[in-house]
């Protein structure tokens, strides 16, 4: 529920940096989910992928974001909690249930090293070649702005 | 999740909203990689949901440096407004 709310909320309030704060609230949810089904490595890479983006956000949603011309109401947030609520009953009362007993002994790190290991190499040059088109755009751009 | 985020990327006029809405669709992706892998019992999820996260954070950088680079050149983050200033700079050398 914590996490449709805050969804609806990061996504409806008016001040960029109430949304960013909402949407920390989602991550937070997230990652308690990924607890709650026993995924500890899946929640320790939420949170800190998480950070960086929050970081990220906040610095950009403070640099580059308009400031609403009036503050929410009280009344709007309370509203878009109770959307974000009704929005959650199905997941609330049509939740999948426990396990379905086909369970393996396959662990992360088995799964990770010995059945992807190449991909994770090759995972690592795409992050590593989107990181430097980023740069090279955006020093193309400050050329540009130079001239 | 994604019902909500596939909402807000197509009603939000504000850049960073949009990008919040890319990030909530991303998170929608990834907890249902961790709930399959969570009910059938395998690790192997949790070991995709990495090339999940990896995606989503490259994703991020790109909308994020494009969203700057539009940002400063047309001095507001609002995608009406972006697209008016487009309008008028055609208008403009049209008339030119």
């Amino acid at each position: 529920m914590g996490l449709i709310i805050s969804a609806v909320l990061a996504l409806f309030l008016e001040d960029v940096i109430y949304s960013v704060a909402a949407l920390a609230g989602t991550f937070f949810f997230t990652a308690l989910i990924y607890i709650q089904n026993g995924a500890f490595f899946a929640a320790i890479f939420q949170f800190a992928v998480g950070i960086g983006t929050l970081a990220v956000l906040f610095l950009s949603g403070e640099m580059l974001g308009d400031k609403p011309a009036k503050k929410a109401s009280p009344k709007r947030t309370g509203a878009l909690i109770g959307v974000g609520a009704i929005l959650s009953m199905p997941a609330i009362f049509l939740s999948v249930s426990g396990s379905t007993g086909t369970t393996s002994n396959l662990d992360f790190g088995d799964a990770l090293w010995n059945i992807r290991g190449l991909d994770v190499v090759l995972q690592a040059l795409v992050i590593l070649t989107v990181a430097l088109g980023i740069v090279i755009v955006l020093h193309e751009k400050k050329k540009k702005d130079g001239q | 999740m994604l019902a909500i985020g596939i909402y807000g990327l197509l009603t939000n006029r504000q850049l960073l909203k949009v990008f919040i809405s890319v990030e909530l669709i991303a998170i929608a992706a990834t907890l249902n990689f961790v709930m399959l892998a969570s009910s059938m019992g395998v690790g192997l999820g949790q070991a995709f949901l990495i090339l999940a996260f990896s995606t989503d954070t490259a994703v991020s950088g790109i909308i994020l440096a494009l969203l700057v680079i539009v940002s400063k050149k047309y001095g507001t983050s609002d995608i009406s407004k972006i697209l008016q200033a487009i309008e008028n700079k055609d208008e403009t050398e049209v008339e030119a």
